[in-house]
């Protein structure tokens, strides 16, 4: 009975395989027009448009695979565009910083060029006073540098930011105009009506003009008036913010805000020629 | 004697597997390798019922393959019905009823099937054959042995044997 099975199946295998080597032998000695090859286009022409149906059904498992097989390679590509990405940073960090530091000096050079009587030295801020009492701030230069007491700072675009009240050899204490002790010679640009610079202790100084009743407008300039000889004239210091009403004593409450930001210094110009005279004297105030 | 019913699931398992073989083979292909899913139901088949009904398997699928696509008629066949053939010979000889078993017969039988077709591409002469890649012919084997994990539980589920239970 098994016996009778197997050679049931040989024959079978050995008729199957004769059929395959008769079909393989005929379809290539036929030539293209034969039946096997018209047979095997029409077949094809059959069963393209399912092909082309199964491609659009199968595309989200292909590209499943293809995620999956782009998983491992993705891993090292993101691991090294991570440091691309680091690296790039720095750069720019590094290319804004450098951008920053290249407009300020410009903006220094057109100061200079604005005032051909006066010599600069560029000095960077190493700090600023904590005390919540004095406006000051400390440049990396002193008197090794040059650096005298009472020269006049100036920030980066040219504007009164103080004077320097203390020199180390190394470095310098300047008081800034907002400085609650801080008095500087001033003037109105439109109409040179003088008075005397005087900080507050915050953001803001106040102007004490020596006319008391000299006009005066809402957003007028102030400049230094080079009186005093610690600061040259013509250097700006802000505009008129606000006018107040007249007090008891005949002064007139007047409100600058400064055109240098105190807080946000990184370097200053310190005027070099010409030296100042004396210490604060008539027109000016201070320690 | 075989029912009309076995016929009918017999043809149907049979287009199934070559439909998927026609239309989605190549869509998960990976890279130069694509897989066989019809020798991969062959083997899976003639592991399941033995050699007669796996060598039928293989002629039918491998012909019916061989005349939807490009390849030589009867290369297909022949190659899938001697596969065919030496799967059900081995379902007599293999005891376990683990599916460790099926994938590595699946594994070698699929290096084989392919050494067969470039024999006989050789012998007929084809000109134009493919360049022949030990690389892609043991990846197909490889892909096709991942397959049959998923291609021999559905196919035992629908088998007259008695090789439904599987372990790992």
């Amino acid at each position: 009975m098994i016996e009778r099975e197997n050679r049931r199946q040989r024959t079978l295998l050995i008729v199957l395989v004769v059929i395959c080597v008769l079909l393989v032998t005929v379809y290539s000695r036929e030539s293209s027009d034969g039946i096997f090859h018209r047979l095997q286009r029409f077949s094809m022409d059959v069963v393209s448009p399912l092909q082309k149906g199964m491609g659009k059904v199968m595309s989200p498992v292909r590209e499943g695979i293809g995620f999956l097989l782009d998983l491992g390679r993705a891993r090292g590509e993101r691991d090294r565009l991570k440091e691309e990405v680091k690296t790039l940073e720095e750069r720019v960090h590094e290319l804004e910083e450098t951008k920053r530091e290249n407009e300020m000096l410009r903006e220094m050079i057109s100061v200079k060029e604005a005032n051909p009587g006066l010599e600069f030295l560029v000095v960077d801020v190493i700090g600023a006073n904590p005390d919540a009492w004095e406006q000051t701030i400390l440049i990396g230069a002193g008197y090794s540098d040059g650096l005298q007491e009472y020269m006049a700072v100036l920030s980066e675009d040219g504007s009164l930011v103080g004077r320097i009240i203390l020199c180390t050899s190394q470095s310098s204490v300047v008081q800034l105009i907002t400085d609650e002790d801080s008095a500087v010679g001033a003037k109105l640009q439109r109409n040179s009506e003088m008075g005397v610079l005087r900080g507050e202790g915050g953001s803001r100084v106040h102007l004490e003009l020596l006319n008391q009743e000299a006009d005066v407008q809402t957003g007028d300039a102030v400049v230094s008036s080079g009186l005093g000889g610690t600061c040259p004239a013509g250097i700006p210091i802000g505009v008129i913010t606000e006018i107040g009403e007249k007090q008891a004593d005949l002064s007139v409450g007047i409100i600058i805000q400064p055109r240098a930001s105190m807080t946000r210094l990184d370097k200053v110009l310190v005027v070099m020629s010409p030296p100042p005279s004396t210490a604060p004297g008539m027109a000016e105030g201070g320690r | 004697m075989i029912s009309a019913h076995r016929r009918l699931l017999f043809a149907i398992i049979l287009l199934v597997f070559l439909l998927i073989q026609v239309g989605v083979a190549t869509e998960i292909s990976v890279g130069r390798v694509k897989p066989d899913i019809l020798l991969v139901a062959t083997i899976c088949w003639a592991l399941l019922e033995g050699p007669s009904r796996g060598a039928l398997f293989g002629f039918f699928g491998g012909l019916l393959e061989d005349a939807f696509t490009t390849a030589v008629m009867g290369v297909g066949a022949f190659a899938k019905t001697i596969l065919g053939y030496m799967g059900g010979e081995l379902r007599q000889r293999i005891v376990s009823k683990s599916i460790l078993w099926p994938v590595v017969i699946v594994f070698l039988g699929s290096i084989l099937h392919e050494l067969i077709k470039f024999a006989t591409w050789a012998l007929v002469g084809m000109e134009e054959r493919p360049a022949f890649s030990f690389g892609v012919i043991t990846g197909l084997a490889f892909y096709n042995a991942v397959l049959t994990v998923v291609v021999y539980p559905i196919l035992a589920r629908f088998s007259a044997g008695e090789e439904r239970a599987m372990m790992f």
